[in-house]
């Protein structure tokens, strides 16, 4: 008897309707109308019970428009010079760059253990596991933790950013290693190489886009953070400013100065990116 | 000189995917391992170098026991044995010269292997392999820029590149067009002469097994049908060798 001969097992086979009347609705089908229908109640009747607590919206809407353009139309520096905002810009910068790169070579070596296809099963689905819990609860969180263990300031950033970070670059790092094909790795297996010559000479050069794009892609969530995180652990950056200015000193001009400047640095991260993009990554 | 003796594998229960295989393979010959799909001739070539593990017997490569090596042994054992492969199986964004420089990492330092390092006269030995499969001005090209039987010529010169004693050959030509089938046909007959080779192919073409083959081993449902010179081999023994094939199965792993 040939193996493949045999027929195969025709259990993921869904069975085809016998009665007369076929109907076209399926299970997930019906579990997805019920989902949404369950959401649109929801919606309806948070809106029916609002409680509006005497809200004058014509009052609302002017007190809006007179914050937005003093803020938007009217920056101005405050009470802070140009030198120290731009000085507090940079080291929030610094802050992504520093936990970035911190990260991703952290991420890279856990990532290896992480993947299937070099790992074994029980190590990648631990380190998994693990990396999706620390995943699950936010940087700012893993910030104010790190903070209460090591007092407030740059280095409970760092380390509460790098921390998320990490997680967050396994993910992606390990998700690219599983892509490169099983093939090329037994064939260099079959010729004798060593498991740390196959990661950087045969892994690490077919991944090197993906693996370049994520980082940057992870850069730029981390100097969202670095600039949320600022506020809450004192890391003296400019997100730490825009605290005081707009929850402190009520100076809604230099909170719109500070949103312009944070904007200035997204499009540049923006613009190198896709320069990176089109002139590195998209060769293949 | 290769000998496997009384080679068994079982995979589930009571399937046998090999039974009681025995046969030798002469330096300075090409065998092919011919027989219908499904019959074993993958796992038999896979055991020999262990990608897949066997239940009992011998793989004896120069009176060495391949079956009885340590991890390490094994390892040294692997970097004397080239291997190409249907798929070609290289590193695609790497150039053509480094895919062939691969084929010394096996003998290198840990460190030296992670980082790529290379001695002057390992390059040159490289660059002369790709010569010698009609290779070297695609020295610095991508490996993804190249034709199907280009690629598999890089292959071959990475298996050189080993010093190997015997290379193995999985469906080589399968994805290949007949025009770069002969070429890299002859290159692996001119080199099993030249060096001495062992050289084994899985084959699907009867036909080129006929062509270009000094060996043939049968192979049906796991068992040796047929071993012996090229030359004796007729269309009773071709009969025998395919008999029982599924129609199905062979037509579902043919491409």
């Amino acid at each position: 008897m040939i193996e493949n001969s045999q027929s195969k097992p025709n259990m993921m086979r869904p069975t085809a309707p016998t009665s007369n009347h076929i109907s076209l609705v399926t299970t997930p089908r019906k579990i997805l109308c019920g989902v949404l229908a369950g959401l649109a109640i929801i919606t309806i009747y948070s809106l029916a019970t609002l409680d509006n607590a005497n809200l004058n919206i014509s009052d609302a809407f002017k007190s809006l428009g007179t914050n937005l353009n003093a803020m938007f139309l009217h920056p101005t520096v405050g009470q802070d010079s140009w030198s120290l905002l731009l000085h507090a810009l940079l080291t929030s910068v610094a802050l992504a760059m520093l936990t970035t790169i911190l990260g991703a070579i952290i991420a890279f070596f856990i990532a290896v253990g992480a993947a299937r296809n070099l790992a074994p099963t029980w190590l990648a689905t631990t380190i998994k596991s693990v990396m999706a819990f620390i995943r699950a609860i936010p940087t700012i969180l893993w910030v104010l933790i790190y903070s209460a263990v090591m007092g407030l300031g740059a280095s409970a950033a760092v380390v509460g950013l790098t921390f998320h970070s990490v997680a967050y670059l396994v993910k992606a790092y390990s998700e690219s290693i599983e892509e490169t094909s099983s093939d090329t790795i037994e064939a260099l297996k079959a010729s004798g190489v060593g498991f740390w010559a196959i990661i950087f000479q045969a892994v690490l050069p077919s991944i090197i886009p993906a693996l370049l794009s994520w980082t940057f892609i992870r850069f730029e969530i981390n100097f969202a953070n670095a600039v949320a995180v600022g506020a809450a652990a004192g890391a003296d950056d400019i997100g730490y400013y825009l605290f005081m200015a707009g929850n402190f000193y009520f100076n809604f001009h230099e909170v719109g100065l500070i949103v312009y400047l944070l904007l200035g640095v997204a499009i540049i991260l923006e613009v190198v990116s896709m320069h990176l993009r089109s002139h590195y990554l998209d060769h293949n | 000189m290769l000998k496997v003796i009384q080679l068994d594998k079982t995979y589930g229960s009571n399937k046998h995917s090999l039974q009681s295989v025995n046969f030798t393979a002469q330096p300075g010959e090409v065998t092919a391992i011919i027989g219908p799909s499904g019959a074993g001739k993958t796992t038999i070539l896979r055991s020999i170098n262990q990608l897949i593990r066997d239940d009992s017997g011998q793989i004896l490569l120069d009176d060495t026991d391949i079956r009885q090596a340590n991890p390490a042994e094994l390892r040294k054992i692997r970097h004397h044995i080239g291997m190409i492969f249907q798929n070609y199986n290289l590193i695609s964004p790497l150039t053509a010269l480094e895919n062939v420089l691969h084929g010394r990492l096996g003998a290198k330092s840990t460190l030296a292997g992670m980082f790529g390092l290379y001695s002057n006269e390992e390059k040159q030995e490289a660059l002369e392999l790709l010569d010698e499969v009609g290779l070297k001005d695609y020295a610095y090209q991508r490996c993804d820029q190249l034709s199907g039987g280009q690629q598999q010529r890089v292959g071959i010169a990475r298996a050189l590149m080993q010093h190997p004693k015997m290379i193995l050959c999985d469906e080589p030509i399968a994805s290949l067009d007949p025009k770069s089938t002969k070429i890299v046909m002859d290159i692996l007959r001119r080199l099993a002469k030249e060096k001495q080779l062992i050289i084994m192919i899985n084959l699907h073409q009867v036909d080129i097994a006929m062509d270009y083959t000094d060996h043939i081993i049968g192979i049906n449902s796991g068992m040796i049908v047929f071993e012996g010179a090229t030359s004796t081999v007729d269309d009773q023994v071709l009969q025998q060798i395919y008999r029982q094939a599924d129609p199905q199965a062979v037509t579902a792993n043919e491409n």
